[in-house]
């Protein structure tokens, strides 16, 4: 274990962790944008730039602790060059939010940006959907698996954004988890299939495993369960 | 025995399979493992050869790429040719170059018993009529001469190179051998001295080796000046059994051409110095990374490992001394982001990009084993420093910068060329006395030292003694060393512009502020050469150079900014008469120049009327011509045409 002093706190991470990890674990917060677990670590976003004692700036997310190493995350010194890179980012940023896949409160950058005060941000920071729930888990009824756009928020089962599940379901266990999903949130499922079948009736999967589906809920709504 | 490399009897046995311990000491001290004063002889009047020629007269012509861009070529034709005809007992070798790029071509005349005369900026056909003189005893008309002996005509008249500035101030240490030896010959290397620092290093252990370079004090010479044991320590103290060495001839720098000088002119120093490197570390391969842009270096450094494993130099079992250690040759394609270690190693492994440091190469590098990379010049003072030991490296320079190093003078001075001097010498020496200064009765404005990654020094700081300290406290940087020499005619925000564009092409584009914030800096230039800049950009290129330089991946974006910033510091005044008087002092960014016609100058002549592309200069009631400064487009036309020099600029 290595000691590695952060703001001032003691903290003690394994030998060979990142200097991030010793920052998460002494409870200070870190802005990454590159950093994608053990995907990608190339340090290429800067923004993760934190001061060393020797008034080094150093990224966070690549950089080996070392014994007694001391680190600060949020010098005037770190806040101005993490505030120019962000600057520097949305220079050559299309900031066309709309057309984004990110956009909806999943847009790391955007949120950075208005944390930092920088100006010009798109008007996408301020879209009614930032932070929303999918309709779903709010009761309503959404046909959005038939759709291929989705709308943006964030969807219950992966946390990613809704992408309307790339368009019409087909294949009958992926009906089966959509229903189940529904079943989940309180949606009457007998609305949803009355109303999909407008539009997903032509599929002959789907009225193959619609009475299948009608009858199981049915019995997982008398309280059988799946 | 018809090269000094083979075997002068059946007793001699060295091969590269049975090596010999004592192979390079007997190829210059005669025969070690038996007495024989034939042999002996044979050997001594082989030296002899070598360095005289075998009639006693030697012509060397210099052909590297600089050389050969200058007509060198064609000069070595001639000589082959002249020599041939007249039938005149001569060898004509091909040499490396001195350096001194101003003489170029030149020619070199060496006959036993006369002075060995210099011929500088020859022509083909001037060739027969330096022959016929030098032959007939008279060298008046010589360039100079290398050292006098008191025979030949004329000898008083022509100064010798000691006498000459730019030799007599230079230290030849580790250049001793350029425009000397032949550079694709290892028996002429060998027969100057070469490969008895390798043969020395095996004779120590590998930590022996180190603590002799320790000793000499040698940093590195390829920019931040890392001492070279220290990495070397830090790579052979690594457990992992598998480790690289590298160097670095993937010299981008413009203006810097040393590296090229080195490996074209004595490749073979350079290859000694790796395999030293090599046995000290532990490595057991090593790798050339040369540009694919240089082929005559690539191809004599290619020649030289090819020579040194046929003659058991490189290979298994050197000098049977039981290291094995080979050497490939790797073509870059020529990036200036390879002088970036992390980036020359992931350039072999596939593309060029750094990674974040540490982990440092010598500890991790090339596909992950700890690597050690070091520039040509750093590796040929290895191979120099072992043959002649530490001490005599460690007598030039200063407590903190030891040695000698080249530096590569070009610009607006007289006599442009590489340069071998000691550290601490100062800027004046260097550009004044050795370069001679600036030409056509110019005044000198600026230095720009250490390539695109160094700063412009103002000229009243030409006192500052030349080592990495110093150069680092007034904002420059030592860099490979080349040094450019900016007069009163450059204007210094067009300077930037320039070292910014190139920092702008050759930034690899994987982190943001290099990428993007060099752009910014560019973009804010040119608004300002232009003229239409304004208070607030000054303070934009301050605050975002100093970004780029604290947020910047690797070593290229940490010292990108430094051109603007060295400029911001010392000719403020310039930028801030873009910005106010919308005017340029030096007349250079051509879109704030004023042209008009001096009226006492003008002859009426009517030629910058015909050339003017837009028709703005017209014809005055007197016979004389005026620019119209609303139609000007300043396309300097009329400034080039005008005869009489009537066309002024402000």
């Amino acid at each position: 274990m290595v000691k590695v002093i952060v703001n001032g706190t003691e903290v003690e991470v394994e030998e060979g962790a990142t200097l991030l990890r010793a920052i998460q674990r002494a409870g200070y917060e870190v802005p990454t944008l590159c950093l994608f677990g053990h995907m990608y670590r190339e340090a290429s976003c800067r923004v993760c730039l934190v001061e060393l004692s020797n008034g080094k700036l150093v990224p966070a997310c690549a950089y080996p602790v070392s014994e007694g190493l001391r680190v600060l995350t949020d010098t005037p010194k770190v806040r101005r060059v993490r505030r120019t890179v962000i600057e520097l980012i949305l220079a050559t940023h299309k900031t066309k939010c709309w057309e984004c896949l990110r956009k909806g409160g999943h847009c790391l950058l955007l949120k950075l940006a208005s944390e930092y005060g920088v100006e010009g941000i798109p008007v996408c920071a301020e879209c009614p959907l930032y932070g929303e729930d999918c309709l779903v888990v709010r009761g309503y009824p959404c046909l959005g698996p038939i759709t291929v756009a989705g709308c943006g928020a964030q969807c219950p089962l992966s946390g990613s954004y809704c992408i309307g599940c790339r368009g019409p379901i087909t294949r009958k266990d992926t009906l089966r988890e959509a229903a189940r999903f529904y079943a989940k949130y309180g949606v009457n499922i007998k609305n949803v299939l009355s109303l999909a079948t407008i539009f997903w009736g032509r599929l002959s999967e789907f009225n193959l495993v619609r009475s299948e589906l009608l009858n199981s809920f049915t019995n997982y709504f008398r309280g059988g369960g799946p | 025995m018809r090269s000094l490399l083979e075997r002068c009897c059946s007793k001699c046995w060295h091969s590269t399979e049975y090596p010999c311990r004592n192979y390079v000491r007997c190829r210059l001290e005669g025969p070690l493992c038996h007495d024989d004063p034939s042999c002996r002889e044979a050997r001594r009047a082989r030296i002899e050869e070598i360095k005289y020629g075998r009639y006693g007269f030697k012509i060397r012509v210099p052909l590297a790429s600089c050389s050969i861009a200058a007509g060198a070529q064609e000069v070595y034709e001639a000589v082959v040719k002249e020599v041939k005809s007249r039938g005149i007992k001569a060898d004509v070798g091909r040499v490396g170059c001195t350096g001194l790029c101003y003489l170029d071509p030149w020619v070199e005349l060496h006959r036993r018993g006369y002075p060995p005369a210099i011929y500088a900026n020859v022509r083909p056909e001037d060739v027969g009529k330096i022959l016929s003189e030098y032959l007939s005893g008279d060298v008046s008309s010589a360039y100079a001469l290398r050292y006098r002996t008191g025979r030949a005509r004329g000898e008083d008249k022509v100064p010798t190179l000691d006498e000459l500035d730019v030799w007599r101030l230079q230290v030849r240490y580790v250049s001793r051998n350029c425009g000397l030896i032949d550079p694709e010959s290892i028996e002429e290397y060998i027969a100057y001295g070469g490969y008895r620092g390798l043969d020395r290093a095996l004779r120590m252990s590998p930590d022996e080796v180190i603590e002799e370079i320790k000793k000499s004090g040698l940093r590195g010479r390829g920019g931040a000046g890392f001492p070279t044991w220290l990495k070397w320590r830090i790579c052979r103290d690594q457990p992992s059994k598998e480790k690289y060495v590298i160097v670095n001839a993937d010299e981008g720098d413009p203006g810097a051409f040393m590296n090229r000088l080195l490996a074209e002119s004595d490749p073979h120093r350079v290859l000694e110095g790796l395999i030293i490197a090599g046995y000290a570390v532990g490595a057991a391969k090593g790798f050339i990374f040369v540009r694919a842009e240089k082929p005559l270096m690539a191809e004599r450094l290619r020649k030289a490992v090819e020579d040194a494993r046929k003659y058991g130099l490189l290979g298994r079992n050197i000098l049977g001394r039981g290291f094995n250690f080979d050497v490939e040759v790797i073509l870059s394609a020529g990036a200036f982001v390879c002088g970036e270690e992390t980036a020359l190693i992931a350039a072999i492994e596939g593309r060029a990009t750094p990674r974040q440091r540490p982990p440092y190469p010598a500890v991790k590098g090339l596909w992950g084993k700890p690597t050690v990379i070091n520039n040509v010049e750093t590796l040929a003072h290895v191979a120099t420093i072992m043959a002649e030991g530490w001490e005599s490296f460690a007598r030039y320079g200063t407590e903190k910068s030891k040695g000698t190093k080249m530096f590569c003078v070009t610009g607006a001075v007289k006599r442009t060329g590489a340069y071998e001097v000691p550290l601490g010498t100062t800027l004046r020496v260097l550009v004044e006395k050795i370069a001679g200064g600036a030409r056509d009765g110019r005044r000198i404005k600026a230095i720009q030292i250490g390539g695109p990654s160094g700063g412009c020094i103002p000229a009243e700081l030409m006192d500052t003694p030349i080592d990495y300290e110093s150069l680092q406290k007034v904002g420059a940087i030592m860099g490979s060393g080349g040094i450019v020499v900016i007069d009163d005619s450059s204007c210094m925000v067009d300077v930037a512009k320039y070292f910014t564009s190139f920092v702008v092409a050759e930034s690899c584009g994987k982190c943001f502020p290099c990428r993007v914030g060099t752009k910014i800096l560019y973009d804010t230039l040119v608004r300002i050469t232009e003229g239409e800049g304004s208070d607030e950009d000054l303070e934009v290129l301050q605050d975002l150079s100093e970004v780029i330089k604290y947020a910047s991946l690797c070593a290229l974006g940490g010292t990108a900014p430094n051109p603007v910033l060295s400029t911001l510091r010392y000719f403020r005044n310039e930028y801030e008469a873009h910005i106010r008087d919308k005017r340029c002092p030096a007349g250079v960014c051509s879109r704030l120049v004023t042209y008009y016609i001096i009226d006492s100058k003008c002859v009426g002549c009517g030629s910058c009327a015909r050339s003017c592309p837009v028709g703005a200069v017209s014809r005055g009631s007197n016979g004389k011509y005026v620019i119209d400064s609303s139609k000007c487009i300043r396309c300097g036309q009329c400034f080039i045409v005008c005869p009489v020099g009537a066309v002024g600029k402000r």
